[in-house]
Order: structure tokens, then C-alpha cells, then sequence
């Protein structure tokens, strides 16, 4: 099983986002999700949004993240996504968006609120497609079988999908009905399947490993890096990053 | 129109897991719609909870006093709970029931939509929680204690600007986590598709009157109808059945607050640009990156970066005019109101009497201006006695705590 991790540009500075992404690839994740930060970000708990607002406060443009990408995707060599949500996208132009993302070495996009039926007024997939981008779709466990196969139609990359009905953030036990929803997942996609929202432990991996493929990991890092000082946070990332991969716990 | 959208705007620009608790939504809507049934419940609670229809008030002092064309004050005030929203909560309420669910929340900026909310749960036997910004929970607090003696629990939200926009996402928030039993009441004729959509069928009953009470008194049309404009569930009410009228002139009033400067007011057109945020595409106080503006308005309802979208479409189309007032205007326009005519009007609805008193002067006697007094002002007390610069009021709070 693959290991996606998180990041939210410019938290806690663009300096330590930067450093962060290397210890990541470093300490052996398969992919990396690079958050653009937003004012209202909607599908996120409170430890992103807290991340997001903090991020902005210092200054955080979508400049920079374009930046940041170009620079690390130079080199490194695993996926870099980008996470926004919708307006970020829109309002810089939509296909303006997905040209520039990819020139800056993006390997995809994950916009949670870009809905598939809003398609004919945003031309988002188009444009993914038409630039070599990959739509990440997201759906989860209240996506009944029709919506899984609509969004189907545009898989791209891998699906994610969210381990619960909820906001993302740390959750101590699985969803009992998690193993049902991956099979119907798997049904509708042929594209991995990746598993986010309140995945932190190692044992949440091994429960889910026979039936997705990748396994995303967010807020429990950002809990990481607010655990620690500016000194110390790649060390704890590390030891966090390798604690999942390679010890039960 | 379809899926929610008025030309380019609308829709439902949503994470895939809400989306199946909305199409639930519209689904019972359409259905409820054309349920003669529904109809007469929703009809009745109007007439004899809520206290439809509310008088069409001729202004004869404020008339006289400008000189020029005749103004009508439609006094939505006098509904239960002081303003138009407790309409569309009865609206929603009797939609929640039909789904089965047992639970409402929602936001609230002034604390008059939490209100209207707490009371239908309470009168309909739902459970209720109530997002408020920490910010307005500060400046509005005898709603937070009315919400809670009505039995709904008021939960702060510390997040973001604390206030109106910050209170919808906690909101949306819960309703992702607990989509079986809760429905969402949106307070306005915003958000996701269905909601711009049915709270304006909801609240389109006021323009209805209009026109039936206009013809009573003046056996016409009126030629101006104004309304103020936060996320604009009361202009859209007042405007609605006028809209194939094209005589009769459209005009929506927005928050000019203190000045022109980014987080003094609340302009949406001349000040902001199109976005998609909180699931809905439309005009938005928002950066270059996308990332929403901090507003300002003497009054809490108006102080939201966004407005619905099918305003939006309407001013594109030029069906609607927008203009906006001051703070101080609108200060001015209380008082003003209050002398004439015996009406103290809520500082949101303020704001389209402040352009009436600009607008009337310059038109004919023959010309009919009907303002919407959208809501009633008790709600504004401490804030005017601060306007006001008040100081018995003050003295009046410090010796009271002391008792």
C-alpha cells in the first residue's frame, strides 16, 4: 500500500512547507498533496483550516504556490499534487489554472467542490485533460452507486475517497462500514483508490491495505508539526512518517 | 433554468458527500411544490402564526415632508419575530418535516434568522443548534439569549472572521457530519441549489401583497419597489412578482458602511467580483487569489461578502438597479423614520428607506415608491443607543448590573 501525505502551503512558512515535502520523500511517502490555502475552506476540520488561516496570515499567495511546485517537482520525483478548492481555481481562470499547474510539474488536482455537474459551466475536466493534469476525484461513503459511476466517467489518476462522512481530522477507530464502501468503490473505479479523512495509525492501514491502494494522511501531521518547534519538526515528520510505515502502533 | 442556475450563476458547487442530502432536498420540494396540501399548511401557519399579510403603511408625514412621489412602507416588521425570515422557516421546516428529519440548525449574523429558526424548531418539536460568529455573538447578545430561551443551543464559531460567512461554513460543516437526521435552514436566498430557489418561492408571498395592496390604495402598479440587499431574501421576495412587470422599477440597496476602503462595507457589485464559494457561483468581496474580504455594515445582516445569485443574473440582465447608503444615512433614515411616521425600521431596511428619501424628491407626486421594510428595529437597540451616543442608555445598563 502507498502512503499519500499533506501539506498546506505556508504552514507554518513557505520555508518549513519546503523542508517538510523533502523529509517527507526522504522518510519514503509514494505521493505528496500540496493545499493551497483558502479563506473558507469547506471539507476541512479544524486542524487544516487552522493551517490555511495561519498560512494566509503571513502572506501566502497562489504565487507562491506555484513556485513552490515548479521548484520541488525540479527535484523530486514522486507525484505533487495540488488540493484548492473551487474559487481558487476559477478565479485565476480555469484553464489558465490547470495550464500553469502543470507547467509548474503538478502531477494532479484534487478540488473537492468542483462538483461533476457544474462540468458544462466550469470545462474543468476538459481543461485537466486537454493539459495532461489529472482530475482527482473525490466521493465518499453517502455516494450512492449512480453518483460513483458518474464520477467514474472522469476518473483520472486514482479515486479518493473520504474514510468517513465528514470533515477531515483525526479519528481514533474506522468507519465500520468502510470495507462495504471500498468494495463498491472498486466496482465503479478502475483506477487506485486512495483513503483520507481520519486516517492516523498504522493499524488504520493495515485494516484498509487489502482494499484500497493508497492511504492519505493529513491532519495527524499538521498535529505533528503544531506539536513541535521550529527546530524539530522535520525530525518529528520523520519519526511520525516512519512510525506508519514500518512499527505497529 | 437548470440545476439551480440563473445564467451563469447558481448551482451547486459541493463536495460529492452532500450532495445525495441535496438532491434529497429537491427532490421533497418539487414535490412539495405542487402538494396542494403543503400549500394550504404553509398558507395557514403564515396567516395565523406568523401574522400574514403585514400592512402596506402609506408614509403621508415622509411624503409630504419630500414632495414628491407618494411612499408605502410594506411592514414586514410586524411578523412574528420582527422580520420576513420566520417565512421562509416555516417554509423549511414543514420541507424538514416531510424528510423525516429531526433536528435543524443553522447560521446567523444578526442573531434574526437564529431566531426565526429557534422558533420554528421550538414550535414544531426539532431540536436546534445555532452557529453564530464569535464576533457577532459580542454585539448581538439578547438574540443569543432569546435563541437559547426558545431551546436552541447557540454554538460560537471562533474560525475565520467570526462573523456571517464563518457561521455558514460551520453550519455546512455540521450538515456534512450528520446529513441522516438534520436539515440545514439557509437564512437567505443563497447557497446551494435548491435553496436559492425555494426560500425565494418561500418569501415571493411579499411582492404578491405589494401588488394586491397597491391596487387597493391606487388602483396601479407601484413604479418603484426598494428593498435592501444582504444575501437579498427579502428583495427577492418584494421583487419576484414584478419581475415580468416592466414598468415598475426594481431597485436594491447594499451596505456602503463607512467608506470605499476593503472591510468598510459591503458593496458586492461595484466592490467585488464572480466567485464560487460556499457551493454557489456569484458576486463575491474577494482578492485577487479568490480569498473572501472582511465587510463592514452598521447592520449585521447586511455585513456578508456574497449575494444570492439570482440577483447576480438580475443585475447583469439590468432587471435590478443597485445602489448603496452610508452607516450614516442609514442612521439618518431611522430617525427620520421614527419622527414621520411612527416606525422604528431594522438598520438593515433602513438602508432602502435612506434611498427612498433620496429617490422620492426627484419624481413626480403622481410616482408610487413602496419600500420593504424588511424587519422592525427593536432588535437594534444597543447598537443605535451607541449611534446615538446615548448616555442615559449607558447609565442605564451600569446601574442595572449593579442591581
Amino acid at each position: 500500500m502507498k502512503l499519500m501525505t499533506h501539506v498546506v502551503i505556508g504552514y507554518p512558512s513557505l520555508e518549513e512547507t519546503e523542508k517538510i515535502v523533502r523529509t517527507m520523500v526522504k522518510s519514503g511517502v509514494d505521493m505528496i498533496e500540496l493545499q493551497i490555502p483558502f479563506s473558507d475552506p469547506l471539507a476541512d476540520g479544524p486542524t487544516i483550516m487552522n493551517a490555511c488561516e495561519k498560512s494566509l496570515q503571513r502572506g501566502t499567495k497562489i504565487k507562491d504556490a506555484f513556485l513552490l511546485m515548479k521548484k520541488l517537482s525540479l527535484e523530486i520525483k514522486i507525484p505533487l499534487i495540488f488540493m484548492a478548492y473551487y474559487n481558487t481555481v476559477f478565479k485565476y481562470g480555469t484553464k489558465k489554472f490547470c495550464r500553469d499547474a502543470k507547467v509548474a510539474g503538478a502531477y494532479g488536482l484534487i478540488i473537492p467542490d468542483m462538483n461533476i455537474d457544474e462540468e458544462n459551466q466550469e470545462h474543468f475536466y476538459v481543461s485537466c485533460k486537454k493539459y495532461n493534469l489529472n482530475n482527482i476525484q473525490v466521493v465518499s461513503p453517502a455516494s450512492t452507486d449512480e453518483r460513483l459511476r458518474k464520477n467514474a466517467k472522469v476518473e483520472s489518476g486514482f479515486v479518493y475517497f473520504t474514510a468517513h462522512q465528514g470533515i477531515t481530522g483525526v479519528k481514533d477507530k474506522l468507519s465500520p462500514n468502510l470495507i462495504s464502501n471500498l468494495r463498491r468503490v472498486r466496482k465503479n473505479f478502475s483506477v487506485p483508490i486512495a483513503v483520507g479523512f481520519g486516517i492516523s495509525k498504522r493499524k488504520h492501514l493495515e485494516a484498509i491495505a487489502p482494499y484500497a491502494d493508497i492511504a492519505v494522511i493529513g491532519s495527524a501531521i499538521i498535529n505533528e508539526i503544531n506539536k513541535s518547534s521550529t527546530e524539530n519538526i522535520e525530525q518529528n515528520v520523520r519519526n511520525f512518517i516512519k512510525n506508519i510505515l514500518f512499527h505497529n502502533n | 433554468m437548470s440545476n439551480g442556475h440563473f445564467g451563469k450563476y447558481g448551482g451547486r458547487y459541493l463536495p460529492e458527500m452532500l450532495i445525495p442530502t441535496l438532491e434529497q432536498l429537491e427532490k421533497t420540494y418539487e414535490s412539495a411544490k405542487k402538494d396542494q396540501k403543503f400549500q394550504k399548511e404553509f398558507n395557514n401557519l403564515l396567516k395565523n402564526f406568523a401574522g400574514r399579510p403585514t400592512p402596506l403603511v402609506f408614509a403621508q408625514n415622509l411624503t409630504e415632508k419630500l414632495g414628491g412621489a407618494k411612499i408605502y412602507l410594506k411592514n414586514e416588521g410586524l411578523n412574528h419575530t420582527g422580520a420576513h425570515k420566520i417565512t421562509h422557516c416555516i417554509g423549511q421546516a414543514l420541507i424538514a418535516k416531510r424528510m423525516g428529519k429531526t433536528r435543524l440548525i443553522a447560521e446567523t449574523g444578526a442573531g434574526q434568522h437564529g431566531v426565526a429558526t429557534a422558533t420554528v424548531a421550538a414550535k414544531f418539536g426539532f431540536s436546534c443548534t445555532i452557529y453564530m460568529g464569535a464576533v457577532d455573538i459580542a454585539r448581538q447578545r439578547p438574540n443569543v439569549f432569546l435563541m437559547e430561551q426558545l431551546g436552541a443551543k447557540v454554538v460560537p464559531v471562533l474560525t475565520g472572521s467570526q462573523t456571517l460567512k464563518d457561521a455558514v461554513n460551520a453550519a455546512l460543516k455540521d450538515l456534512i457530519e450528520n446529513v441522516n437526521d438534520t436539515h440545514y435552514v439557509i437564512g437567505s436566498v443563497l447557497g446551494p441549489h435548491p435553496y436559492p430557489t425555494m426560500n425565494r418561492d418561500f418569501q415571493k408571498i411579499v411582492g404578491q401583497e405589494i401588488k394586491k395592496q397597491t391596487k387597493e390604495f391606487e388602483n396601479k402598479l407601484p413604479d418603484y419597489v426598494i428593498a435592501c440587499v444582504g444575501g437579498g431574501s427579502n428583495a427577492m421576495g418584494a421583487f419576484y412578482n414584478f419581475l415580468n412587470k416592466k414598468s415598475v422599477q426594481l431597485i436594491g440597496v447594499e451596505a456602503g458602511g463607512k467608506g470605499k476602503k476593503i472591510g468598510d462595507h459591503a458593496v458586492r457589485f461595484s466592490g467585488g467580483s464572480v466567485g464560487v464559494v460556499e457551493g454557489y457561483k456569484s458576486y463575491f468581496l474577494q482578492d485577487s487569489d479568490g480569498q473572501l474580504q472582511k465587510t463592514h455594515s452598521i447592520s449585521a445582516g447586511l455585513d456578508y461578502p456574497g449575494i444570492g445569485p439570482e440577483l447576480a443574473f438580475l443585475h447583469d440582465k439590468k432587471r435590478v438597479e443597485f445602489v448603496s447608503v452610508s452607516d450614516q444615512e442609514t442612521l439618518q433614515a431611522v430617525k427620520t423614520l421614527a419622527h414621520l411616521e411612527g416606525i422604528i425600521p431594522a438598520l438593515e431596511s433602513a438602508h432602502a428607506v435612506a434611498h427612498a428619501i433620496k429617490l422620492a424628491p426627484k419624481l413626480s407626486k403622481e410616482k408610487i415608491i413602496v419600500v420593504n421594510l424588511s424587519g422592525r428595529g427593536d432588535k437594534d437597540l444597543f447598537i443605535l443607543a451607541e449611534a446615538f451616543k446615548d448616555k442615559s442608555f449607558y447609565k442605564f445598563l451600569e446601574d442595572f448590573v449593579k442591581i
